[in-house]
């Protein structure tokens, strides 16, 4: 885990509001995992919070991760151009850890979908993944590129303007030739992430399935106490360094 | 290099610049950063005698220069503190300042008991604006602020007492009389103000618990002159804090009175910041030929 000074290589809209900053880190931070996030500072002194953002790619010492323009932090970020410096605090949290699993169910719902795309360019050379992605409408739907290098890929979209009309919960548990999988990882929308438990216990679901949080986070170390989840044991679990990820059944939802 | 070991009450410090309470957790996860032994000390997050779960979520908004936490002292308890956390600050070799609050008076009197001659100081919280019982309701009033320092000070007699104020009171000067008055050893200040932040949308405030504790750069002028007043008030070590982000920031807190000074949101702008600060102060001292930073305590000449 290191603070460090990043150099922006690309900053993009690649889908209504949805950008795609690129960054080159100035020092070695080892391996980041897919699911794990960063702590972005937005490149102005009047807001003290960095921004936490899940990693989208990484190439060597290119980094890349997506917002959404969502208020004045992410607002300010989208000014940010080829050549500036930012402060960036990585890699933070768990991660998915799939070294266990060969063939995993993907499911994934607008912004959720940076993290599933990190995990599944970390470990498509030797893992199968089968995804279901779910978008708003046509104009959110991005990154089919990445999403293409698993097995299979499903895109719905809610008001049916591209892909299947539906979501990518129902997608998945409609699909009546998915193949056997042996696990699931998920990040998307709370709503979604609690109909997808909903709907596992109803369907008699018992293979493993993490998801990753998102919660208003302070340090995004663990030190804090902002950004706490309620875990179905009655404690509290901390979102950034305990999570983001947990097993969906660790985790009320 | 100047000199920037301090004592307070007895204890000696590396140098003045402490972790604020609730901003670095008990050290354990900033030291995966950096190692915090480079630090002057660490107030704990705050503790109550049992272990609590806190507010809802969300817990942080943010303003221009500001940030706004309502996280309720979720805390694991005093004990969990005594048993898992305090040797490992032990072993960092900074002062370490156990951060308590209570719902009751009995509560204070219990967890001061409890901690007595374990941590360096004890630093009374009694100015949480996020808990609805006790905390912040002994903190207003010159008479509850006497009364609940006395009985805290009755159980530490072997560890020092420092009194955190609140800011959102009507008097500091008499805050900070009645806390040396019963017989706190030192005080510190400012806790966080109270605000809210709505987001229009929702037409409902960002924070689950509606308000919370404004910290961070946007406090700092209101800090200073309140830390300012309050060393004019006392005779007793005052600790400065509000919004310190740099050297020059600790600097000037010290130059209109503290003794020391905590740093707390800063550590969430900047995870380095402490260390930072540390090596600007230092760097401030040096460029201005101060041997030493007790120099510049309360040096501060108004117009």
């Amino acid at each position: 885990m290191k603070d460090l000074t990043a150099i922006v290589k690309g900053n993009e809209e690649i889908a209504e509001k949805i950008y795609m900053l690129t960054l080159e880190l100035t020092e070695d931070v080892g391996a980041v995992r897919g699911g794990q996030f960063v702590n972005l500072s937005v490149g102005d002194g009047s807001m003290l919070l960095r921004r936490p953002l899940g990693v989208c790619k990484t190439d060597g010492r290119l980094l890349s991760v997506c917002y959404q323009v969502k208020g004045r932090g992410t607002e300010r970020l989208t000014a940010a151009k080829e050549g500036d410096e930012l402060k960036v605090l990585l890699p933070l949290g768990n991660g998915f850890l799939l070294d266990k699993y060969k063939n995993i169910a993907v499911i994934g719902g607008g912004v959720g979908i940076f993290p599933l795309i990190a995990t599944i360019r970390e470990h498509c050379a030797d893992k199968n993944f089968y995804s279901y992605i779910g978008f708003r409408n046509k104009s959110a739907v991005c990154l089919l590129d990445e999403l293409g290098k698993s097995k299979s890929l499903t895109v719905t979209t809610d008001d049916g303007s591209y892909g299947i009309k539906g979501n990518a919960v129902s997608a998945y548990f409609e699909d009546v030739n998915k193949p056997a999988a042996d696990a699931i990882i998920a990040c998307g929308p709370p709503v979604m992430l609690k109909v997808l438990k909903r709907e596992l216990k109803e369907h008699g679901v018992n293979i493993p399935c993490f998801v990753s949080l998102e919660e208003r986070m302070g340090c995004g170390v663990g030190a804090c106490l902002v950004c706490v989840c309620k875990k179905t044991d009655g404690e509290n679990a901390r979102v950034c360094k305990d999570g983001p990820v947990f097993d969906i059944n660790e985790v009320e939802l | 290099m100047a000199d920037l070991k301090i004592e307070i009450c007895g204890v000696k410090l590396k140098n003045p610049v402490i972790a604020a309470s609730g901003t670095f957790g008990f050290g354990r996860e900033y030291n995966e950063i950096y190692d915090i032994s480079v630090i002057g000390g660490v107030s704990s997050k705050g503790m109550t005698l049992k272990p609590r779960l806190g507010n809802a979520v969300p817990r942080i908004a943010e303003g221009y220069g500001v940030i706004l936490n309502a996280v309720g002292l979720q805390n694991p308890g005093v004990e969990h503190f005594i048993k898992h956390d305090l040797s490992f600050l032990r072993e960092k070799g900074v002062a370490v300042i156990a951060n308590v609050a209570g719902s009751t008076l009995d509560d204070y009197g219990e967890i001061c008991a409890a901690l007595n001659g374990l941590a360096d100081f004890v630093e009374l919280n009694i100015s949480c604006p996020n808990v609805k019982a006790g905390g912040m309701a002994f903190g207003i009033k010159p008479e509850s602020i006497n009364e609940v320092t006395r009985v805290a000070k009755s159980s530490l007699t072997k560890t020092p007492l420092m009194v955190k104020l609140s800011p959102n009171v009507e008097s500091i000067t008499a805050n900070a009389r009645a806390a040396e008055k019963g017989g706190a050893d030192c005080i510190s200040l400012v806790n966080t103000f109270t605000g809210m932040v709505i987001d229009l949308e929702k037409r409902k405030p960002v924070l689950a618990n509606n308000t919370g504790g404004v910290s961070g750069a946007g406090i700092k002028p209101i800090a200073v002159k309140m830390v300012y007043e309050a060393c004019q008030a006392v005779d007793i070590p005052v600790v400065g804090m509000g919004g310190i982000m740099s050297g020059e920031d600790a600097v000037e807190f010290m130059m209109a009175g503290a003794k020391a000074v905590q740093v707390g949101t800063a550590n969430f702008a900047d995870a380095n910041a402490m260390p930072r600060i540390i090596s600007e102060m230092n760097a401030w001292l040096d460029n201005h030929g101060i041997k030493s930073v007790n120099e510049i305590i309360g040096t501060v000449r108004m117009n």
